[in-house]
């Protein structure tokens, strides 16, 4: 008898992702938990986890800034990158649901006033997509449950966009 | 003094959530293993060096885990005598589209070694293998054709 190829990990996979979608959505309520001081297990944050992810939120805002700005630069760039922009934007939004304190939630810097040189933008872009993936790749391991698979998940994204722009 | 002497108890259950997502992640290591072996059938001699290059990274993980559970007093799973493919894979195109279906198998085995690991080792170790996944899965999509070739999310629900 053979097993599927997909078998153990399809059918794994199903239930992992099932579980994690609903770990995720859950992430707000769970942290209003954990401000209430009830125990919430493997998912809860301390103060210090809450600033951290607080702080991502402000690396993943100054990745969307800067693909704005090297977007706005470079008129090839931006036919080929608009999909990675707009990748980096839905990570920033899930990552904002992930914070227990949405109102702590970082905006987005304003980035440089100094315009930037079209023949630059991709290697800026580049840049600051490496950057990102390596401030969430840093953080993922002070984090636990589903918060830590988020942040992996981003910082490993990240890499194969940084990976396109090479 | 009987006690003392004798071996750490073993088990195939694990012990912990960790370790059980950990026995899912070396499960998939092991289809890895064996489909990469099917991809490299399907693409012509020349083309084989990503082939080679991935099996023998998830040979690596694979030793990892196993070396890891094995302290842990857990017996690793094996590998199955046989998998049945999911699909036939007669062309170049099929082998890609097949080498992205392990990988993602792979990176959604190890965001979820993330979500249930309590040491901060397997969690650097979960960053480390997802990222070298991820990028693997990029060029094997662009290969098979797909768009986009990155993903917000690897082994993640896609928005």
């Amino acid at each position: 008898m053979s097993d599927s190829l997909r078998g153990p990990a399809a059918a794994g996979a199903f239930s992992r992702r099932t579980l994690l979608v609903a770990t995720l959505a859950g992430t707000a309520a769970l942290a209003a938990g954990c401000t209430g001081g009830a125990g919430a297990g493997i998912d809860a944050v301390t103060p210090a986890q809450a600033d951290q992810l607080v702080a991502q939120v402000a690396v993943q805002a100054a990745l969307v800034t800067a693909f704005d700005r090297a977007l706005s630069a470079s008129p090839q760039l931006a036919g080929t990158a608009a999909g990675l922009a707009a990748q980096a934007r839905v990570q920033l939004e899930r990552l904002r649901a992930a914070v227990p304190d949405a109102d702590a939630s970082a905006s987005a810097t304003s980035g440089s006033a100094v315009p930037l040189a079209a023949a630059g933008a991709r290697e800026y872009l580049r840049a600051e997509i490496a950057r990102a993936a390596d401030a969430h790749a840093t953080a993922c391991p002070g984090f636990s449950g589903a918060r830590a698979a988020l942040l992996g998940s981003i910082a490993a994204g990240l890499r194969g966009q940084a990976g396109q722009l090479a | 003094m009987a006690d003392d002497d004798s071996p750490p108890a073993r088990s195939t259950a694990p012990a912990t959530a960790e370790d059980a997502a950990l026995q899912d992640a070396l499960a998939a290591a092991h289809a890895a293993v064996w489909g990469y072996g099917v991809v490299g059938a399907a693409l012509p001699v020349r083309d084989r060096g990503p082939v080679d290059d991935a099996r023998a990274a998830h040979r690596d993980v694979r030793d990892e885990l196993i070396a890891l559970l094995d302290s842990r007093g857990t017996d690793p799973v094996e590998t199955r005598a046989a998998y049945a493919l999911p699909f036939p894979v007669l062309s170049a195109i099929d082998a890609a589209v097949l080498a992205v279906t392990l990988e993602d198998g792979v990176a959604s085995a190890w965001t979820w070694v993330l979500d249930q690991a309590t040491e901060r080792a397997t969690r650097e170790m979960g960053v480390s293998v997802l990222t070298a996944t991820e990028l693997r899965a990029v060029g094997w999509r662009a290969a098979a054709g797909r768009t986009p070739v990155t993903s917000a999310f690897p082994g993640l629900p896609q928005p």
